[in-house]
């Protein structure tokens, strides 16, 4: 067994954390093996760019994934993928480019919110956090992407599930169950994934002076039209400062993205023309670059703030909005999913935005504070304790010494 | 195919379970040898045992009462629709109780602000885009079956259909259930908000076929009607070019919303079952549907076109109105009844091959042939490269019976071998529970089995379903169709 020691890097909470850096999946297996021989808990990591973001865990060892890297098979012409968990994203993508292709879920890049580089996270983390992006409402979040994958379980054996062709009804879905669970069902060695050509030509939009109703009201109109919009943003006043956006500002404003052949464009442009008819309305050049900032959160990165995501049915939108006055945020996802920033006591915001989460039936999530505060925030699953005790029993299948990422997703689990 | 025995301690206290489940829910249990006939199997209907009873709720309150008496009594539950599974997953046990949610059949809400229907399990597919067209939406999930399939079979099987190319199978089309467990507790998994991480429950309930839990409420994502559709149809002088023409639109970047393969023989037999006017003389035909806006549809069209022609198409024909289209698409739907009318028998198999080893596995699949002396032909969904493969045979000729099985079981575990797998739609059901080990190792089926084993210790959700118990042993992979009377004869099969 090799690359055994003592952490020496940034990231590794304290010196007296041993860092196990397995250089095959076999090797990831044999040091699963030894950490449940010796009940020693382990925290999973791939690059380490997410690792401040919600819950932090208290583990005994680092399993650092990073040296299983590379694509294994890239079949263009199958638009499939597949690769080892820690290989980094920006390699992936730098491979699909060349084919015109990308990643379905529109990976967002998390890392600078926590500190990290820009571009340095990796295909397995991306989908333990699902960082789903801007285009989420028009191709789904990271769990329709992952067709199959292979991975260690609590026991120290390897397995595989689901497969490397993009139909495939054959056994549990256990792809499903890797997108967004942190790692607590313990760490991928293999992930295999579904790909879509890239849109040749996109057009982005801004809509000027839009007050929250209006402007949320408006992407949901856009959303409900045949358009297949990627990108349907809102952006309050309050906010406008953060984004490069130029102009004056009266009110907030929406931004939204099409794409598709240069003919569809022309036809979603006329559509678009109808739709908008008597706004403010013009082209955004640098359209792309604003949406990603956005799906990011990285307007945070530089500052003081408390970043907390809420999800909720996008008909809720104007009333989390009118709940929010004088707070930091905006909306992405059509109004489903709004990024919001707080200062001062964490928790006395969570308060508020608990119960602003209940009455809209959401999700909220605390994505960065200071370890002390992403302790302390109970987060929790939405719909109750019949279904976080659901979660625990399906966490036994997998890992029944509660070996991996003990407490990340929620305490205790 | 061996299924477990039924347990004798259930079967010496029938009177008084019925009994207890007629006070349970009056007027709501079958278990006169008649009534129960309806439910002694699904369109897998080779197989086929009566339950100990059929019980139909009207409410999720009484689906839960069900379940935590059975759990009480251990006796096994087999969920089911309409019963149109194509694999088995509803066929009874002697000892167990089927719960028919056929009667739970509201639509609860159609919210299209939030694009969304939410839905009680036994509305049928078919309803829920009736429900919503009229505004301008519709639910993507096609199965052949969906005038008569329902929604909470549809979430159990994962079912996929003609579009699912574009627009996924049902797993990336619903947004939300609640759920029955073994023993009547329920909960609520995902609904109208977008999930954001958490332990993914509704995309592992979706699809474990009955395993894990009975959804007793949908929640569906809707989508806007696009404003165009246009359908191709192409044919060629080989098999080999019309493979190349799929993985040669896929590889550039244009994502059909259909695209369906026939070769020679099924095309011939659809000619004089239907007269769709297919061209003569063509050893494969192509059907490819576009959906989008005008321009968007036109240049994928002007595209397809370029690209069959260089990959040698002899036929390139659009469709010029909506009754062409229909005529179109009527000749590839009837292919598995056409081919029912000319075979005494036939077995329709159903795996996943990566779409480039299109040409290699129809190759193979006649090499084969002619090694068991049984004719075939190849219906199947080209742009996934889900492969229906139809085997002809005679059960009444001594060992034909057998020579097709080996011969579709032979296909299913080349599909894995060449990368693919064994179910692309299916299910696995009873039909290929005992292939499982072609594509999984112990390993592989030790996890998924643990997962099963946590959520229902007693194995008392549709128990025989999915998992070898007796061995991983290659036995057989089939749809059973005696005499040309196919299961649910009068439903479409693509």
């Amino acid at each position: 067994m090799s690359a055994a020691g003592v952490c020496r890097l940034p990231i590794c909470r304290g010196s007296d954390m041993a860092v196990l850096r397995p250089s095959s999946e076999s090797e990831l297996a044999e040091m699963v093996r030894a950490a449940a021989a010796d009940r020693h808990t382990l925290e999973i990591m791939g690059s380490g760019s997410k690792r401040a973001m919600g819950r932090p865990t208290d583990a005994d060892d680092c399993l650092d994934l990073s040296a299983l890297r590379g694509i294994r098979s890239y079949d263009a012409e199958e638009l499939v993928v597949t690769a080892a968990s820690a290989t980094p994203l920006r390699e992936i993508a730098a491979e699909l480019a060349q084919h015109r292709q990308c990643l379905g879920f529109d990976p967002a890049d998390f890392g600078p919110l926590f500190g990290s580089a820009a571009q340095s996270g990796t295909i397995g983390g991306a989908l333990a956090a699902d960082v789903s992006g801007t285009r989420r409402i028009l191709h789904g979040a990271a769990r329709e992407h992952l067709l199959g994958l292979r991975a260690v379980n609590g026991w120290g054996n390897v397995y595989k599930a689901g497969g490397k062709v993009v139909k495939n009804v054959t056994g549990f879905d256990i792809s499903k169950l890797m997108c967004g669970s942190l790692g607590i069902l313990g760490p991928m060695s293999e992930v295999t994934l579904r790909l879509l050509p890239r849109p040749t030509h996109s057009a982005c939009f801004a809509v000027r002076d839009l007050e929250p109703e209006a402007g949320l009201h408006l992407l949901r109109r856009i959303w409900r039209e045949p358009l297949e919009a990627s990108g349907l943003l809102y952006l309050p006043k309050i906010i406008l400062e953060y984004f490069d956006l130029g102009g004056n500002a009266e009110a907030g404003i929406v931004l939204l993205r099409v794409e598709g052949s240069d003919e569809a464009l022309k036809d979603k442009r006329l559509r678009l023309r109808a739709l908008l008819e008597g706004l403010r309305v013009e082209d955004l050049a640098q359209g792309d670059a604003l949406l990603a900032t956005a799906a990011n959160g990285s307007v945070f990165a530089p500052s003081p703030h408390d970043v907390w995501r809420l999800a909720v049915p996008p008909s809720a939108a104007r009333e989390v909005a009118a709940a929010l006055v004088g707070t930091l945020w905006y909306a992405d996802w059509a109004g489903g999913l709004f990024w919001i920033a707080t200062s001062g006591d964490a928790l006395s915001a969570a308060a508020g935005l608990e119960r602003i989460c209940a009455r809209a039936q959401g999700q909220l999530q605390l994505l960065r504070a200071d370890e002390h505060q992403r302790r302390r925030f109970a987060a929790r699953p939405s719909s109750g304790d019949g279904v976080l005790q659901l979660m625990r029993t399906v966490k036994s299948a997998f890992d029944p010494l509660a070996l991996f990422n003990p407490g990340r997703l929620y305490e205790g689990l | 195919m061996q299924l477990a025995p039924p347990d004798p301690s259930i079967l010496a206290r029938r009177d008084r379970i019925i009994a207890d489940l007629k006070s349970l829910l009056p007027g709501a249990i079958i278990h006169e040898p008649a009534g129960l006939a309806t439910y002694d199997s699904d369109a897998l209907s080779a197989y086929r045992q009566k339950p100990l009873a059929c019980a139909l709720p009207a409410s999720k309150e009484e689906v839960s009462a069900l379940l935590a008496y059975a759990a009480k009594e251990r006796i096994p539950v087999v969920p089911r629709g309409a019963g149109t599974s194509l694999s088995g997953g509803a066929l009874p046990r002697p000892d167990g109780i089927v719960i028919g949610l056929a009667r739970m059949n509201r639509i609860l809400e159609i919210d299209l602000e939030n694009r969304c229907a939410v839905v009680e399990p036994g509305v049928t597919n078919l309803a829920v885009t009736r429900a919503v067209e009229a505004d301008g939406f519709y639910y993507a999930p096609d199965p052949s079956s969906q005038v008569a399939c329902t929604i909470g079979g549809n979430v159990a099987e994962n079912s996929g259909g003609l579009h699912c190319l574009k627009y996924g199978i049902t797993t990336n089309n619903l947004l939300g259930v609640e759920l029955a467990l073994p023993g009547g507790e329920r909960v609520r998994l995902g609904g109208k908000a977008p999930a954001l991480g958490g332990l993914d429950l509704l995309g592992i309930v979706t699809g474990s076929e009955g395993l894990l839990g009975i959804a007793v409420e949908a929640t569906l994502r809707l989508r806007p009607r696009p404003p165009v559709t246009r359908t191709l149809l192409v044919a060629f002088p080989t098999v080999a070019q019309a493979g190349r023409c799929v993985a040669a639109i896929i590889g550039e970047g244009i994502i059909a919303a259909a695209m369906e393969f026939m070769d020679r023989r099924a095309a011939d037999a659809v000619e004089s079952y239907c007269a769709p006017g297919y061209p003569e003389d063509a050893e494969a035909i192509l059907i490819i549907e576009l959906d989008g806006v005008d321009g968007e549809v036109r240049d994928g069209l002007a595209r397809i076109e370029h690209i069959a022609k260089t990959c040698g198409a002899s036929v390139v024909r659009l469709a010029a109105n909506e009754a062409e289209r229909a005529r179109i698409w009527a000749g590839r739907k009837a292919a598995f009844a056409a081919t029912g009318k000319i075979a005494p028998d036939m077995l329709c198999m159903d795996g996943t091959i990566p779409r480039r080893a299109l040409a290699d596995m129809l190759d193979a699949i006649a090499a084969m042939s002619a090694r068991y002396g049984l004719a075939f032909c190849n219906v199947f969904h080209a742009g996934d490269g889900n492969l229906h493969p139809l085997i002809m045979f005679d059960a009444m000729r001594d060992g034909e019976l057998e020579r097709a099985e080996a011969f579709g079981a032979e296909i299913l575990t080349l599909c894995v071998k060449m990368g693919g797998v064994l179910s692309g739609e299916h299910g696995i059901g009873v039909e290929k529970r005992d292939l499982m080990g072609a594509m999984f190792d112990a390993e592989d089926l030790a996890q998924q089995e643990r997962l099963k084993c946590a959520i229902d210790p007693e194995r008392l959700f549709n128990p025989d379903k999915v998992f070898p118990t007796l061995s991983a042993c290659v036995e057989q992979g089939h749809m059973h169709v005696s005499g040309g009377r196919l299961p649910f004869a009068n439903l479409p099969r693509f």
